[in-house]
């Protein structure tokens, strides 16, 4: 998990959820790149980020985009976040004894016909959910993004709020890691829209 | 003391290893302020998963203004301050006054360094008044490296601590409003209730951390209680209001 | 000086005193006159000036301490001693330029970003730190307190060539005991401006360039290409500020803040201290260091 270095966290705001990463691709104690982006969209309000050795990272972006395409053929609607999060365990479990070097975090919106609910989920390397109700964070900052989003988070953060308590929480977090930093991008996801912002960080 | 022996059922030589060292869990954490200095530390003591005890205390009393936190290995810790409050007594009976703040950290670089070739397995962090009357914290590491600084949590813990610390203490990664700056150092009422917190985040998310934590605060000479009349039950350590002062205060946390 | 060389020609074990409660002498060193009083600060200099330490009683010390504080080994052990730093000093027509990073890690954890790696032996002394935050700066101290006993025996100030000799003998008394340091001892003296690099192997090295500790290579590709004799003093301050910079930038184990000394005739001048994320963003004069600043 050291060999590539990189952070994600996510939040749940009120009727919003936060997910943001650092973009460092490190070889060991190497920079390689400063522009390396961990979490992609799978729908236009779920995210998905995976942080971990970059080759698995990009392997599984791919075989995620595949298996929810597939998904989306087969039942003629769009993924919710419940599901893709047992997709994204189960995927991860197949590989039980030669595992993909990677810690996933997911976050969206339920279906708005269903109330659009915030939704957050991480999972070990196997697989293993954990659904939080907070926040939930992976990643060579995961101590330090733990002891700062239990200091600053709180329930029903406003969007921009939300925005300001992750991006506090992930700079000052990553700013303690040797493997994590060197920039960072944070997306909000709104019932209306997503609010993408790429922040300036340490570069060091 | 690492020495080979054959047992009878299995004609396989056994190695045994000298292992002195235990991890005994904890975070400390001490934050200077421009005329004061609060040390704190929690007060569970554990091994692996098991708690030995509730209430270990691991911030000490040198002087009326120095205190002593150390984390890591209690066995070495404990007998670290007594070596350390032992040799503040003989100052005190050579020169008739108590060592200056600086001169303790200078004293405890060398008395850990003595250990280099077998160490001990202590984390230090000194708090307390400079002979100017600014507050002060200096930092050490096993071996005697250290250094003086405004902020600072080690144990355990202290990478879920010292992180929200550099962004509450320090504002890092904030901008001020135009036309202000932050401020250098913090009132006392805001540091003590960022210590707490700290230590309440802590437990949260530390198994090792709980139980109850202890908060000595010292004031420089002169300077009045404000910012401590606030917070209920804190005690006095020091016996006459001239000269520094000393206080306790003590909070429970979650015991789970 | 008979008395510095016969110093040096015992060997270490005879400094090294055991922690055994069966000796007789165990215990005393500590309770001696010197720990009383004002000798407080260097506590552990036995009455003959020579630091003591105690060793665990078992068959192979080095074995065991290794065991326990060598992260390289086993990332496991309880005893981390902190490592990654980059350190430079060069020597040009206007002296010595000594630049440092400020960061401190313990495994992956930015344990301090304010380090002082520069060691101001003494006003025309300055020693630079890497490895053992501890070995170098007890060490670089005692350095400095010989240093000063040197001068009031010969009225005159110790050549950077005899102080840094004095450490390099000083560690290689230790060698294989587990001291790590990779230091840079840089001062002037009759013979102009000078930098030795010393380090805990027992090597000892004058030159004009030197750059030590896990950036270093990164600093090296800035300071070759920049390095001419003839740099002004603005120049070299700049090249020294730009290489740590790019070690800051690049390498996950350095960063944070650059200290940069300058050496003159009359003894060091300390000339700032930059934030390495503001140099990346605004530069120093004006023109940002960072590629992605200056190329969009």
């Amino acid at each position: 998990m050291q060999y590539n270095g990189g952070s994600i966290v996510a939040m749940v705001g009120k009727n919003c959820v936060a997910i943001a990463s650092d973009l460092r691709l490190g070889n060991q104690a190497l920079t390689i790149a400063t522009d390396f982006e961990k979490v992609f969209p799978i729908t236009d309000r779920i995210y998905l980020g995976m942080a971990g050795l970059a080759t698995d990272v990009l392997t599984l972006r791919e075989r995620f985009r595949f298996r929810v395409n597939m998904y989306s053929i087969k039942e003629e609607r769009e993924i919710e976040p419940k599901t893709l999060a047992q997709l994204v365990s189960s995927t991860l479990y197949e590989r039980r004894f030669g595992p993909y070097f990677i810690e996933p975090i997911i976050a969206g919106l339920t279906d708005s016909s269903k109330g659009s609910q915030p939704f957050i989920a991480s999972a070990d390397l196997i697989g293993c959910l954990n659904f939080a109700k907070d926040f939930v964070v992976v990643g060579t900052a995961e101590d330090k993004l733990l002891g700062v989003a239990e200091g600053l988070w709180e329930p029903d953060l406003e969007p921009e709020d939300l925005f300001e308590t992750i991006s506090q929480t992930l700079l000052n977090a990553v700013d303690r890691d040797a493997f994590s930093g060197w920039g960072a991008v944070v997306h909000v996801i709104t019932p209306d829209k997503v609010i993408t912002r790429t922040l300036k960080g340490r570069m060091d | 003391m690492s020495h080979y022996t054959r047992t009878q059922s299995q004609q396989h030589p056994t190695q045994r290893q000298f292992n002195p060292y235990t991890e005994n869990g904890g975070t400390i954490l001490a934050i200077a302020g421009a005329d004061f200095s609060v040390i704190a530390g929690d007060t569970r003591q554990s091994e692996g998963y098991s708690i030995q005890t509730r209430y270990a205390p691991k911030v000490f009393k040198l002087t009326d203004k120095a205190v002593l936190a150390v984390n890591g290995f209690a066995a070495d810790g404990n007998m670290f301050v007594k070596k350390v409050k032992q040799r503040l007594e003989w100052y005190r009976h050579a020169h008739s006054k108590d060592m200056p703040l600086r001169s303790i950290a200078r004293l405890i670089q060398t008395m850990l360094y003595a250990q280099r070739f077998f160490p001990y397995y202590v984390y230090n962090i000194l708090g307390g008044i400079e002979e100017d009357g600014t507050g002060a914290v200096y930092s050490f590491d096993p071996v005697g490296s250290y250094e003086r600084e405004a902020c600072r949590a080690a144990g355990s813990a202290q990478s879920l601590v010292q992180p929200f610390l550099d962004n509450q203490i320090y504002f890092k990664n904030q901008t001020p409003v135009l036309g202000t700056s932050h401020p250098t150092h913090l009132p006392l009422r805001h540091v003590v209730q960022l210590v707490i917190d700290s230590f309440t985040s802590a437990t949260e998310r530390h198994i090792e951390v709980g139980d109850g934590v202890e908060l000595y605060i010292i004031l420089a000479r002169g300077r009045g209680t404000q910012g401590l009349d606030s917070f209920k039950d804190v005690q006095e350590l020091t016996p006459h209001a001239e000269g520094e002062r000393l206080f306790v205060l003590r909070r429970e946390l979650k015991k789970d | 000086m008979n008395t510095l060389v016969s110093r040096f020609t015992s060997s270490s074990s005879t400094e090294l005193k055991a922690l055994d409660s069966r000796d007789p002498d165990y215990g005393e060193n500590e309770a001696s006159d010197i720990t009383w009083g004002s000798l407080g600060g260097f506590g552990n200099l036995g009455l003959n000036g020579i630091p003591s330490f105690n060793i665990p009683t078992v068959p192979d010390p080095t074995a065991f301490l290794r065991l326990h504080t060598d992260d390289a080994a086993d990332s496991s052990c309880r005893i981390k001693i902190q490592h990654g730093t980059t350190t430079l000093a060069f020597r040009f027509q206007g002296g010595v330029i000594v630049a440092v990073d400020s960061r401190a890690t313990a495994g992956s954890y930015i344990a301090s970003g304010t380090v002082k790696k520069v060691i101001e032996i003494n006003p025309h002394l300055l020693g630079t730190m890497a490895g053992g935050a501890a070995d170098c700066q007890f060490w670089e101290t005692y350095l400095g307190s010989q240093c000063r006993i040197y001068e009031l025996r010969n009225r005159e100030r110790i050549s950077v060539a005899a102080a840094s000799k004095y450490l390099s003998n000083l560690v290689y008394s230790y060698k294989g005991m587990g001291l790590s340091m990779g230091t840079m001892i840089c001062g002037w003296d009759k013979t102009g401006p000078a930098i030795f690099y010393v380090d805990s192997d027992g090597t000892r090295l004058k030159g004009d360039v030197f750059s030590v500790g896990s950036g270093s290579t990164f600093a090296y590709g800035v300071l070759d290409q920049g390095y001419r004799w003839d740099l002004t003093d603005e120049e070299a301050q700049e090249l020294g500020r730009r290489s740590i910079y790019a070690a800051g930038h690049r390498d996950a184990f350095s960063g944070n803040t650059c200290n940069l000394y300058h050496v003159k005739e009359d003894g060091w001048k300390f000339i700032g201290n930059y934030d390495i994320t503001k140099l990346h963003y605004e530069g120093s004069q004006g023109a940002a260091y960072g590629y992605d600043q200056r190329t969009q």
